[in-house]
């Protein structure tokens, strides 16, 4: 047993622990910026500091060992860290942090003002569909750098130039709609100032509610549920499916559907798709393709499995389709006067619907996508009461779900929904054990080898871009090694997206996906191909999965793009 | 100068026919220190090399020589190239690396093809199966400290690395890396080869009409320093480098590694600037201050943004001299400069306010008059 002295007290550490952790498993507050539970230790922003056997360190980085005795706010360590602090705000306006990690580090170190700099007038890059980058409140903790170049491995941001005029920019300083950025957004997800955050489509989304000519409707990513009640002030992991869809009429959406219909529906034509490739000798492996950060790296960096890639269209954007197609005809609505919203824990969505390919309905399919993040804010500044509310329903025709597309939000999800409708469509009758426990979990890259209707199937899952990297390698190397493959760019997949709540680490993720997995086995249906309301839709509507109709709304394809 | 004694591969031969273990004996009795700065017993870092197991090991060369005001490792790299790569070969062969480095500073490119050419002809000689390849530094001053130097060769941004792990342990495409400076190896074959005296290569520049290398042995004057160099004018302060600090010019003070540092300063890599008493302390630190602000590789914040707000300070202080200039501001001064020595990243950044803090110790009316 290792022991340590924290402010006089003894405690356990644990191996490989190091101060930092240890404090923060100990609930004792250690103020810190560029350090991150699940990346690499950087030690650039030196707030972290203690004082460890009479020597001041970062605790961040350096590993609890036994007897060591850390002093964590004495009133020199206080000293320094203002001085720390002061040097970070050196031209920059405090208020412009509203809310953010870093105006709560700011204010626990006490200062919010500083002596030094003059203000910085740097250039916003605000030409992607997706992200805003303010570099004038960045202060180089390096998170993003981190993300993009080691964990994502797109390699879309750096650091250039050095000393003060040192700053995060995407290669040869151009904006990040003009380099391979998948626009994933992962950069957001850890930014401590908002200094790279999601484009900001609360104003277009409010100004459609209140203007008496639309019909606004919103659709809820399955990953939603799961992760926006942390928004406001819930614990991680907490199920909320019915308060959310309370909380979006409250907000004055005309109509709240649900993306979890058209996830079961991308089961549906994507498990045909399949099976097609099986039977008719297609390109295998095949690929999933509901996940918009990997199929734009899939095209910038991999072009060559354009090919493989499934044609159907993300849930997202099959629900676009049919929302100003088959419900506007349902409903006796004028497709010209929906507002089609979604609600989505990405921001590669908002790159997304602008594909001038997403059009197939004769408008824009999605006109505006919401991050959980966003739509958080957006309850919280009409001052609702969410844990206060009451539960309600989706409306109907578009709002019933399966289990297999609650799970669409974890990393294995889809695979298992998709194992799930294949197998009982290939056996021909319906079987009962419909969990696959290989394709779920944390693990980077995961393999599963499924028995269906006496053939072998061998199918791979990676998430975290990282990781699709190395299996899209290994594919290179061994093509026919497998039948069906699902990335999702995220790690964790949609519930580690980059428009969740912040903080997202991998301990909040898998307790998201937990969530979600409860969701799936507390509904009555759970194959895709069981939900009521997709049966309906191809009995009105489409006529059968990979039809004529169904490749016209529900399928797209793919072009190669530049790195440079 | 010993330094420019050509020993002709003898030394290497006999390192061979000693073995290693009789090389690292040999270079302990010697007590070489390592000449970069920062004095590390050489023989203990080749042991920690030589004891790793890793199948794959390197020996670095650092010749990013970029302390302003020193230039020694130019002149052995100019005048006896052959003792480097001699150095490095001995180095090599006792920790048992086949894949050799050095890593040339930016601005001494016009050396390379004659370096290079050094290298053809020992491989020739030699037909040794150790490779030595020449990479060049892109001129940031951070690319002198050991673990950027990692970095830079392996076309990684110029930053430093968090130490542990140490370059031996984990250094080059994490293997153990043996890092020793140029006249650090420069002075191995001659121990080797024996013969040897224990002395140090001195820059001296500054108010002086004769600047230049001196091969001496540490412990002598400050006279015996500087008056070969024939000041210009009265020699008011010392400054050993950028990052060494100063002290105040005193004839008979003895100059050595612990004297220097009883006075707040580092001796460092033996750099002396000699400063003569028509120039205004706070106007070198400012000079000095612009250095660092230049080449701050801004990857912490208390080196990145401390040494910027430093420089617009010291203008204010600078340009007010005379008009009564508030004391708050050089204690604001005296608060930063404290901030950066104990909170930057990396021993450059820490050491970059070591000539406020002793320019304040030692002329701090200069500051305030």
């Amino acid at each position: 047993m290792t022991m340590i002295k924290i402010n006089g007290t003894g405690y356990e550490t644990k191996a490989g622990e190091t101060i930092l952790e240890t404090c923060l498993r100990n609930n004792i507050d250690v103020p810190y910026l560029c350090y991150h539970p699940d990346m690499q230790k950087q030690t650039r922003c030196r707030i972290c500091i203690v004082e460890v056997n009479g020597k001041i360190q970062t605790s961040c980085n350096t590993l609890a060992t036994d007897g060591m005795d850390i002093l964590t706010d004495t009133e020199e360590i206080k000293k320094l860290r203002r001085m720390n602090m002061e040097l970070m705000l050196a031209g920059k306006d405090f208020s412009s942090y509203k809310g953010t990690r870093f105006a709560e580090v700011a204010e626990s170190v006490g200062v919010t003002t500083s002596r030094f700099g003059k203000n910085s007038n740097k250039k916003i890059d605000e030409d992607s569909p997706a992200l805003i980058r303010d570099n004038n409140k960045c202060i180089l903790c390096g998170r993003c750098v981190q993300k993009c170049q080691n964990v994502q491995t797109v390699n879309a941001i750096g650091f250039t130039n050095r000393g003060h005029a040192t700053e995060v920019t995407p290669y040869f300083n151009r904006s990040l709609n003009d380099v391979a950025c998948v626009q994933c957004g992962q950069c957001s997800l850890v930014c401590p100032t908002g200094a790279i955050k999601e484009q900001d489509n609360i104003t277009g989304v409010m100004q459609a509610i209140a203007d008496p000519e639309k019909i606004v409707l919103v659709q809820t990513a399955p990953s939603i549920r799961a992760a926006i009640g942390e928004t406001q002030g819930m614990e991680p992991g907490s199920l909320v499916t019915k308060k959310m869809v309370s909380a979006l009429r409250k907000l004055g959406f005309d109509r709240v559907l649900d993306t979890d219909f058209s996830a079961d529906l991308t089961i549906v034509e994507e498990g045909t798709e399949l099976i097609s490739r099986i039977r008719n000798n297609g390109v295998l492996p095949m690929m999933t393709s509901c996940c918009p950060g990997w199929i734009k790296f899939m095209e910038h960096f991999y072009p060559d499995f354009m090919p493989n890639v499934s044609t159907c269209k993300s849930p997202q954007q099959m629900f676009g389709a049919l929302v100003k197609t088959y419900y506007a005809e349902k409903n006796n609505m004028d497709p010209s006067k929906i507002v089609s919203v979604s609600v989505m824990p990405c921001t590669a969505k908002k790159f997304e619907i602008r594909r001038p390919e997403m059009r197939d309905s004769g408008y824009a399919d999605v006109d505006h996508v919401l991050t959980t993040r966003e739509l958080g804010d957006m309850v919280k500044s009409r001052g609702i009461d969410f844990q206060g509310l009451d539960e309600q329903d989706f409306d109907p025709l578009m709002g019933q779900s399966t289990g297999a597309a609650a799970i669409f939000g974890a990393t294995g999800g889809v695979m298992e929904a998709a194992l799930r409708t294949a197998a009982d469509i290939l056996e021909g009758k319906e079987l009962e054990s419909i969990e696959y426990q290989a394709v779920r979990g944390m693990d980077g890259i995961k393999e599963a080898e499924v028995e269906i209707a006496g053939m072998k199937l061998k199918v791979a899952v990676a998430h975290g871009l990282g990781n699709a990297r190395k299996l899209f390698e290994h594919i290179r190397k061994n093509p026919a090694e497998y039948h069906f493959i699902e990335i999702m760019c995220c790690p964790g997949g949609c519930s580690g997206g980059g428009g969740q709540p912040i903080p997202t680490t991998n301990e909040i993720i898998k307790k998201r996906n937990e969530a979600l997995y409860r969701e799936d086995q507390g509904l009555p249906f759970r194959k895709s191909h069981k939900n009521p309301e997709i049966i309906r839709l191809y009995d009105e509507y489409i006529g059968s999965a990979n039809s004529e109709k169904a490749h016209h709304l529900l399928h797209t394809g793919y072009s190669k793009k530049n790195q440079f | 100068m010993q330094i420019l004694r050509k020993t002709e591969l003898r030394a290497f031969e006999r390192a061979k026919a000693l073995g290693p273990d009789k090389v690292l004996e040999e270079l302990e009795k010697s007590g070489l220190l390592g000449r970069g700065g920062a004095g590390f017993p050489t023989a203990r870092k080749w042991r920690m090399a030589r004891d790793s197991a890793a199948s794959e090991k390197f020996v670095i060369c650092n010749a990013d020589e970029g302390e302003p005001g020193t230039f020694k490792d130019r002149l052995i790299i100019t005048k006896n190239p052959e003792i480097i790569i001699e150095g490095i070969l001995i180095a090599a062969y006792t920790i048992d690396a086949k894949r050799c480095f050095i890593y040339l500073r930016g601005e001494y490119e016009y050396l390379r093809e004659g370096l290079q050419a050094k290298i053809d002809e020992i491989k020739n000689i030699t037909q040794t199966e150790i490779s030595i390849e020449i990479v060049r530094g892109a001129g940031a001053y951070i690319c002198g400290d050991e673990t950027a130097i990692l970095n830079s060769i392996q076309d990684m941004r110029g930053e430093p690395r968090i130490k542990p792990p140490y370059p031996v342990d984990k250094g080059l495409y994490d293997c153990p890396s043996c890092i020793n400076n140029v006249e650090t190896l420069a002075n191995v074959p001659l121990i080797i080869e024996g013969g040897w005296e224990d002395k140090r290569l001195f820059s001296i520049s500054g108010d002086v009409r004769e600047p230049g290398v001196h091969e001496l042995p540490v412990g002598i004057t400050a006279r015996e320093l500087v008056e070969p160099c024939q000041p210009k004018e009265r020699i008011k302060a010392l400054f050993f480098g950028c990052a060494g600090g100063c002290i105040p010019y005193k004839e008979e003070m003895i100059i050595s590694k612990d004297t220097v540092a009883e006075q707040g300063a580092m001796l460092g890599s033996c750099t002396i600037i000699a400063v003569g008493e028509s120039r205004r302390i706070p106007d070198v630190c400012k000079n000095i201050q612009e250095f660092f602000v230049h080449e701050s590789c801004g990857k912490c914040n208390p080196c990145r943004e401390g040494n910027y707000a430093m420089l617009g300070l010291l203008d204010n202080i600078s340009n007010n001299i005379g008009s009564d200039a508030p004391d708050d501001s050089i204690s604001t001064v005296e608060e930063l400069a404290g901030f950066i020595k104990k909170c930057s990243l990396c021993g450059l950044g820490q050491a970059s306010s070591t000539h406020i803090t002793t320019a304040l110790q030692h002329f701090r009316e200069e500051f305030t008059k």
